[in-house]
């Protein structure tokens, strides 16, 4: 992105700014295909005549001539952060025309779909493309502006009334993450076979969420609404359970949705488990699963089910609560080797204990696990006399059956959310963080390093050993295949993905790499493979994550935790110092001042 | 008496193996401590390699000859383990080197599972096992109660022949001379006239030339490879490496025939047979790194973060 800075003008900027928004008005306009493709007419009138029904544009095309009445508008407006909206907005609206032109042309047959040999053409997806390039060469040429830090006291008011516009405006805020996350479980449809488009256009609908999200956050909003919501923390973490139960009320509020929904909740609670081993402590575990699979199958085997050799049947948070300790108790014993054994050696271990959970959970050890046949036939969890897989109805509405597993996981995320965040403002948090950052150091300064990295180990397994056993209840069957080492290795994916040692983090994580499968299921054969490639792209080109700690942001970007360059702060000082030098050269300073 | 020896040599062939791969991982980790775990994939991708040879390039005629057809698949598997590993060391690990420590293992392991991925999408039917032709003689050969395949043989012949040449090279050329510098301090190996990148450029080569002669041979001798080879093989090397002292060329080829004796010894005679084999390996790793993370030949560990 640097290369791209200066490579125009800064008098061309402008000029070009708006060539790059009108691009993208004419492309949205432009049909985008020449024929219907071989499943049925790409949605959003994809072959569309140029100007045919403008106003009725829906989905990925709107998107684009959002972006660029965004872009022309922001051009002549004093936009905040000017430069960086261009840049997102540019960038977004190249990505929704690369992937939908890349789509279209690949599944028409080539370039046909796009110049058809009758003369007619689609070339919608290219102009859009070349929009969003000269876009960010626009922004390129612009000076980039510090993201703007505007005051949480909204208009200035005071007391009541600014506690009362701020609730507003935090209300405003949720409401709308509500709106996206609905629109991002619901949009392009469910994946698969009977809709091979769900996975084009919700990829095409990340470019535009990407692209919002960076114009907000160019502008200072995101900041703005995070210090918000800082200031007014219960308030917003009422706001925010309300949001979460709230879902299952609007478009996303459907059989399958939920159950993904509640899939991905186990796995972000898990995920943040595992936030505590790596992100704060700075431990790498290849082999977190086992504990999500100790949890499940001690659960498994306290659920009453037939096939479980042990068989008892006790209520669930006994039973939730007893898969906590025991996969805790298993995270002191892996933990165990920390105290001698550091840094990738660690990483060695516990995959070495995960691969042995495996192995162990397939031959069926104990007969406790089942082996390859699994335990299968795992009764939901009843509680209050209401089974967890029956629809309900509240407040009139008829909830989708699973609605109750969305309900409980979003309750149990909540809850491993606030131990997470109380932790990592507690003693033993910062123990953590400094034992990531200089083990050494840690223990000069008096940390008692070998309890703090177990108890490290035992905090993340507990949380993992009580999202298996939600888990195993919500699948229904326990089979050692659900924990192989590539689970570990997304969970982990899914920490570093989002931004080690955070909490939306984590939770962002885990949402992107379960819910793109789902959406992708076209391309599930290459799953694996775009998993692995992005693990190395994400190292290479921001290994902070997408949520970055502002700690771990500064160490990985060279920049200080506000956000400003550590080299420019560094040459600073360097300057600075030269100056003292040159003049306590000039004045040599009595034995008074330089006592000072 | 019987079961033990042909046990015996069974986990001899299989540390053969290891130890061609072992020699790689502790090479590379002797020299930017990078625990490569993508190295067993490298394993994989050099047996492939030498099947496409034999598949497609062999006329049918030379397929039946021995000592046309080994060394062309040997040479085939070589170089696509070369070119793979340069790379990946040019594009994954190398931008990465300054990087905090956690994040070229991430890489890594982004890089095996891609590997292992990209070699069953787009390799010709290797989504599932695929034959390996015995390439070389195919015959059992007795010694008294022993039966040994003669490629199992070649293996274990080739394993140690080439374990003794890599040796001599890094402790008698120039380059070896350079290798051992850049391992000690690279600061001070820059300083003294070596030019670490291409150092370990040639590390990366060297392992997975070893590598790929290993995954022609033990394809030859197992006569089926998947996709998956690697990732296990790929455990046992690193744990044989571990075991013998990382850093040392000679711990990593004792390591790997120890490793070897454990899985078949241990499938035969400890509780849980063949099912639990590698668990048994696994709890060695724990116990060695737990107790005597140097090794067995190990240098006395260096603290690092």
């Amino acid at each position: 992105m640097s290369r791209l800075t200066g490579f125009l003008p800064p008098a061309l900027a402008r000029p070009f700014a708006v060539i790059g928004g009108l691009l993208f008005l004419i492309g949205a306009m432009l049909p985008w295909a020449t024929f219907l493709l071989n499943d049925g007419p790409y949605p959003d009138k994809a072959t569309l005549q140029f100007f045919d029904a403008p106003l009725e544009l829906t989905g990925y095309r709107w998107n684009v001539l959002l972006f660029g009445a965004a872009a022309i508008i922001a051009t002549f407006a004093p936009t905040p952060g000017k430069a960086r909206v261009l840049r997102a907005l540019g960038w977004g609206g190249l990505a929704i025309s690369a992937i939908s032109s890349i789509f279209i042309a690949g599944k028409g047959g080539g370039l046909g779909a796009i110049t058809a040999t009758d003369g007619s053409y689609a070339f919608g997806g290219i102009v859009g493309a070349v929009g969003g390039i000269v876009l960010i060469l626009a922004a390129g040429a612009m000076p980039l502006p510090d993201i703007p830090h505007w005051s949480t006291k909204i208009f200035g008011l005071e007391g009541w009334a600014g506690r009362i516009a701020a609730w507003v405006a935090l209300l405003i805020a949720f409401a709308a993450v509500l709106y996206m996350v609905q629109l991002t479980l619901t949009v392009g449809g469910i994946g698969g076979a009977a809709f091979p488009y769900a996975g084009p256009i919700f990829l095409a609908f990340l470019g535009f969420a990407g692209g919002l999200l960076g114009a907000l956050h160019g502008m200072g909003i995101t900041g703005w609404v995070s210090r918000l919501s800082e200031e007014n923390r219960a308030f917003s973490i009422v706001v925010l359970l309300l949001c979460a139960f709230a879902l299952p009320f609007t478009e996303a509020g459907n059989q399958y949705w939920m159950q993904v929904a509640a899939t991905i909740g186990v796995y972000a609670a898990t995920a943040i488990g595992l936030n505590i081993v790596v992100g704060l402590a700075g431990l790498l575990d290849l082999g977190y699963v086992a504990f999500l699979g100790i949890g499940a199958f001690v659960a498994a085997n306290l659920s009453g089910a037939a096939a479980s050799t042990v068989g008892w049947n006790i209520p669930f948070p006994l039973a939730a609560l007893l898969s906590a300790v025991i996969a805790g108790i298993f995270g002191a014993i892996v933990g165990s080797p920390t105290l001698r054994v550091r840094g990738d050696y660690l990483a060695i271990v516990t995959l070495a204990f995960g691969e042995i959970f495996y192995r162990t959970a397939q031959n069926n050890i104990g007969t406790l696990t089942g082996g390859a046949s699994a335990i299968p036939g795992i009764p939901p969890i009843t509680m209050f006399g209401t089974a967890f897989n029956e629809p309900i109805k509240l407040f009139g509405t008829e909830l989708p059956t699973g609605v109750l597993y969305y309900f409980l996981i979003v309750l149990v995320v909540a809850a491993v959310m606030a131990v997470f965040a109380n932790l990592k403002n507690s003693r033993i948090g910062r123990a953590w963080i400094a034992i990531r950052e200089d083990e050494d150091a840690a223990r000069a300064m008096g940390i008692a390093t070998g309890r703090a990295k177990i108890l490290a180990f035992m905090c993340g397994a507990t949380l993992a050993g009580l999202a298996g056993a939600i888990f195993v209840h919500k699948l229904g069957t326990a089979s050692y295949d659900s924990f192989k080492f590539l689970e570990s290795v997304t969970l982990l994916a899914a920490v570093i993905l989002g931004g080690m040692g955070t909490i939306p983090g984590a939770v962002l994580g885990a949402s992107l790499l379960f819910v793109l499968p789902e959406k992708l299921r076209e391309f599930e054969d290459y799953r694996l493979l775009v998993f692995g490639l992005a693990l190395i792209f994400i190292m290479r080109f921001r290994p902070q994550g997408l949520v970055p700690d502002r700690v771990r942001r500064a160490e990985f970007a060279g920049e200080t935790a506000e956000g400003k360059s550590i080299e420019e702060i560094q040459e600073k000082a360097v300057l600075e110092q030269e100056l003292e030098l040159e003049r306590e050269h000039e004045a040599p300073s009595g034995p008074k001042e330089a006592g000072r | 008496v019987g079961t033990l020896l042909q046990q015996i040599a069974n986990g001899i062939v299989l540390g053969a193996t290891i130890g061609l791969i072992a020699l790689g991982y502790t090479m590379v980790y002797g020299i930017i401590q990078l625990i490569n775990f993508a190295h067993g994939e490298v394993f994989m991708v050099g047996a492939f390699g030498g099947l496409a040879v034999y598949r497609w390039m062999l006329p049918v005629s030379w397929q039946e000859q021995w000592y046309i057809a080994l060394p062309l698949m040997l040479l085939g598997g070589v170089v696509v383990a070369v070119v793979i590993a340069v790379i990946m060391e040019r594009f994954a690990y190398r931008p990465l080197r300054n990087a905090p420590r956690l994040a070229p293992l991430i890489t890594a392991l982004g890089v095996s599972v891609a590997l292992q991925e990209a070699i069953r999408i787009w390799y010709p039917d290797a989504d599932a096992a695929q034959p390996f032709p015995r390439v070389f003689i195919d015959k059992q050969i007795t010694i008294g109660p022993v039966e040994i395949s003669a490629s199992g043989l070649l293996l274990i012949a080739v394993s140690i022949g080439l374990s003794i040449l890599l040796q001599a090279y890094v402790s008698r050329s120039r380059m070896g001379r350079a290798m051992r510098a850049t391992s000690q301090d690279r600061d001070t190996a820059r300083l003294m006239g070596v030019n670490p990148d291409r150092v370990i450029v040639l590390t990366f080569i060297l392992g997975a030339a070893l590598a790929g002669v290993g995954g022609v041979l033990y394809g030859s001798w197992i006569t089926n490879v998947d996709n998956s080879i690697g990732f296990q093989n790929g455990i046992f090397a690193f744990t044989a490496a571990v075991l013998g002292g990382i850093g040392s060329l000679r711990g990593a080829v004792i390591g790997a025939f120890i490793i070897g004796l454990i899985k078949n010894l241990g499938g035969q005679y400890l509780p849980g047979g063949t099912q639990y084999d590698y668990v048994w390996i696994f709890v060695v790793l724990i116990l060695v790194l737990v107790f005597r993370p140097q090794g067995l030949f190990g240098e006395a560990e260096r603290v690092r973060a």
